[in-house]
């Protein structure tokens, strides 16, 4: 059968959302739902019901062939036995109309997108063609019963059924392929209106059922009130406004032949009405009569808007283009294309726009230095004539537009091809990108909304070309990041990791910069077998300065203490050195201690650094030692010297010495308090007798809750060293 | 952080209010760079209500420091908070610049 073509799409069907109302199988398939899986289910479902519609139709087609048939037969020959039932007919008519038009609205719903010429080309190569398959069947009957002078009752109700089947088939198909266009852009109340439509067609088939004729005078009123309402639907034609004049004219050739089906099918039946010769008439189907002026009637409208919209869908054509192009505009930044893309887009769209004859663009770079970067149908001397011209006007890189260049004479002795010019500059607030200049051959090229569509483009492009340079240094940020990643990396592999490991003393370290890298740092050089130099300092501002600062701090702790001098003469030299390349408004503060076991001893000087905390063991005492000296840098002569002050110190086992940076003392709390040094003096008291690192760890935790926040102000640094008793020998101890 | 100026004769008497942190301290650096800063023998900074100074803060100072001094401007503070002296203190600062305890003594010494 002629339906069977669309079996072999069945199985294609991935849509598995459709509806399903006035469908038999429902129940069964709501009883089975919590058994299968939904997905799957879905697609046996849909895929089983298309076949039973399939089934059911032939079955009814071919029962009802059977059947008229038979009746046939036994009219021919009154007196044989009545075996045909003929009220089964309008049964069997009712199966086989409603499987079809249940089957064609679920093939329906995989019609999906604009292209709406192909709708109309499935409708026509699927089942328009199917009325010239009638038409020539019904000629070839003719020519066969003319030719052969016999009348075949038989043969005619052979052809009679077929064409019945083939007009069902083209019904359904149209009538489901105009409701999916119809309902293009829909909106609630045309939803609304089209399922009634439905319901009361599908309400029609009861009079066939119960054998009323319609054309009787009761429902001649109510049929002539669903004319009207088919009427109002066909005015719902909003798809044909985006076709473009090309797709515009084939679907009128389309829409012609479909509308030549209708007629054949409507004069075949009409014929036929009421034909003695047959027992069956189909034009008393109330249901097929009130599709087929439904289908007919929206293809008339819909060929006939088609055809006087006509001349005017360039209009639309050129709008949508400027719309299409906007968005491509915009959507470049996305695509990644690079400013000479988007002129590229600019150069096309507006000549599009504007129909202009010839064009050409300018990029600026900097200043006066100006790049002809597109032309159309213009050489470069004609563009140096108008361009000195301009110059003379001073009108250049301004929005300009001359709609009449006859009118001046300036523009009229270039004797030029052109009568319209605008130039539109593309710039922003902050750049001058460019200049485009458009002409046309035509007075008054250029209207009032020309001009905005053009304004538009621009204002656009300067608008992509802002967020290209955007995304352009978001990009390089990003590589910024990547750097100072590396930086935070370098800088932390100029921190020692361990300190020399000695029986006599044990040090705790902690350093935590606020930014990727920072301006603290500490270090160490063991002098000779029993003396070790330490060295904690800390650079004025943050960050990558204070980062190189810090870096060069360390080259000249190491240069420095390589010759082994006293704290006070490398602060003195650590400041000759640092006054030659350090900025005006940066210092470094340090402190130098070079402690020697052997003596029980230190040496320290202070550089503007924060005061030594000190815990001495012997006198259960804890200070700060109060000691002058003047930060680095801060002084850059001679004078310096008189500004550092070297001390001794000897100390105790069981001693304890806190180093720190003022990233510590000046930490706030959320009520912005500092921590203070006599905090972290409280803090030594209570733990002067735990081990070097459980007194750090006891510090930074309290530090950690005094802050309560993540969030660091200032680079932290924290070295604590205990000293401890000299051990024996381990030769010693053997002994 | 707000700086205000107030011009007495040939002194300038500068009222810092707030927390001289790194940005505002590009602020004091533009005022104290400004030629017209030059005709004033004298300046005097209110410290009342500097809550804080940062590294940054006390740079731009030793920045100006050099040239104030061979100009034979005076640059004196007066009413500074313990904490903010103690940063001066810890850095030396004490002994190069002149820190006085209120607005009389001020004037005394710049009158010397």
């Amino acid at each position: 059968m002629f339906f069977l073509a669309d079996k072999s799409t069945l199985f294609k069907e991935r849509n598995f959302f459709l509806p399903f109302n006035k469908l038999n199988s429902t129940q069964e398939y709501k009883q089975s739902l919590p058994v299968l899986s939904t997905v799957f289910r879905f697609m046996l479902y849909k895929t089983n019901v298309k076949s039973l519609l399939v089934t059911a139709a032939i079955v009814s087609w071919a029962l009802l062939l059977g059947n008229v048939l038979l009746m046939a037969e036994s009219a021919r020959q009154p007196g044989s036995v009545k075996l045909a039932l003929p009220y089964l007919n309008n049964l069997l008519i009712i199966v086989f109309i409603v499987s079809v038009f249940i089957f064609q609205r679920l093939s329906a719903n995989s019609l999906k997108g604009i292209d709406f010429s192909s709708y109309l080309w499935n409708l026509f190569s699927k089942a328009a063609i199917a009325a010239y398959l009638s038409i020539a069947l019904y000629f070839a009957y003719r020519i066969s019963t003319g030719y052969a002078r016999l009348q075949s009752p038989l043969l005619l109700h052979l052809v009679y059924q077929v064409n019945f089947g083939l007009l069902v088939f083209f019904l359904a198909k149209a009538f489901y392929i105009w409701r999916q266009l119809l309902l293009y852009h829909k909106n609630r109340f045309l939803q609304v209106a089209w399922e009634w439509f439905e319901i009361l067609l599908f309400s029609t088939l009861v009079l066939t059922l119960l054998n009323f004729n319609y054309t009787n005078y009761i429902f001649l009123p109510l049929f002539i009130l669903m004319g009207l309402y088919v009427l109002f639907l066909c005015t719902n034609l909003k798809w044909v406004a985006y076709l473009s004049f090309n797709k515009k004219s084939r679907s009128l050739v389309l829409l012609g032949a479909i509308l030549v089906s209708c007629y054949i099918f409507t004069k075949f039946f009409q014929e036929f009405a009421d034909s003695p010769a047959l027992i069956i008439d189909y034009s008393d189907v109330a249901f097929l009569t009130m599709s087929m002026l439904f289908v007919g009637c929206y293809t008339l409208a819909a060929f006939l808007v088609s055809l006087f919209s006509l001349p005017t869908s360039s209009v639309f054509e050129q709008k949508s283009d400027d719309l299409l192009n906007f968005q491509r505009l915009s959507q470049s930044i996305q695509q990644g294309q690079s400013e000479a893309q988007v002129y590229d887009l600019l150069f096309e769209s507006t000549i599009k726009a504007s129909d202009a004859s010839s064009a050409w663009f300018e990029t600026s770079r900097g200043n006066n230095n100006i790049h002809i970067s597109h032309l159309l149908n213009i050489n470069a001397e004609k563009i140096e004539r108008i361009r000195h011209l301009l110059m003379a006007y001073n009108i250049q890189q301004i929005d300009y537009i001359n709609n009449n260049l006859d009118r001046n004479t300036g523009f009229r002795d270039l004797a030029l091809p052109w009568k319209s010019l605008i130039i539109l500059p593309i710039k922003s607030k902050q750049r001058m990108f460019g200049t485009l200049y458009l002409l046309r051959d035509i007075e008054q090229g250029f209207d009032r909304e020309t001009i905005n569509v053009l304004r538009t483009f621009t204002s656009q492009t300067v608008l992509t070309l802002d967020n290209l340079r955007l995304a352009a240094e978001s990009l390089q940020n990003e590589r910024y990041k990547e750097e100072l990643k590396i930086a935070t990396q370098v800088q932390e592999s100029l921190v020692p990791k361990t300190f020399p490991s000695d029986s006599w003393f044990e040090i705790a370290t902690h350093s935590k910069a606020a930014k990727e890298v920072g301006g603290d740092f500490y270090d160490f050089l063991q002098l000779s077998e029993s003396r070790i130099a330490i060295i904690i300092g800390d650079v004025s501002g943050k960050g990558i300065s204070a980062a190189f600062h810090m870096a060069q701090m360390k080259g000249i702790f190491h240069g420095l203490m390589q010759q082994d001098m006293p704290p006070s003469d490398f602060m003195k030299q650590a400041n000759s050195a640092l006054s030659r390349c350090l900025e005006k408004t940066s210092f470094i503060t340090s402190s130098l201690y070079i402690i020697d076991y052997r003596m029980q001893g230190f040496v320290f000087a202070r550089a503007g650094h924060c005061h030594t905390l000190y815990y001495n063991a012997m006198m259960e005492d804890v200070f700060y030692f109060q000691t002058d000296g003047l930060g680095l840098g801060i002084v850059r002569d001679k004078s310096y010297n008189n500004h550092v002050r070297e001390m001794y110190y000897d100390y105790n086992p069981g001693d304890v010495m806190v180093i720190y940076t003022d990233g510590i003392v000046e930490a706030r709390s959320p009520t912005n308090d500092e921590y203070g040094e006599d905090r972290l003096k409280y803090m030594l008291t209570q733990t002067y007798h735990l081990e070097a690192e459980d007194i750090k760890c006891a510090i930074i935790n309290d530090l950690e809750d005094f802050t309560s926040t993540d969030n660091l102000y200032d680079d932290q640094t924290l070295l604590v060293i205990k000293f401890k008793p000299i051990q024996q020998k381990p030769d010693n101890n053997v002994k | 952080m707000k700086i205000t100026q107030d011009i007495k004769d040939s002194t300038i008497i500068m009222t810092l209010d707030g927390e001289l942190d790194a940005s505002s301290s590009v602020v004091l650096d533009e005022e104290l760079s400004d030629p017209e800063i030059m005709k004033y023998k004298k300046i005097l900074v209110d410290c009342r209500n500097l809550n804080y100074i940062s590294s940054a803060g006390l740079g731009v100072f030793i920045s100006h420091l050099q040239r104030f001094e061979d100009a034979q401007i005076k640059l004196i503070f007066f009413n500074m908070q313990d904490k903010v002296r103690n940063v001066f203190e810890i850095l030396g600062l004490d002994l190069l610049m002149t820190i006085v305890s209120n607005y009389e003594e001020a004037i005394t010494i710049a009158d010397e």
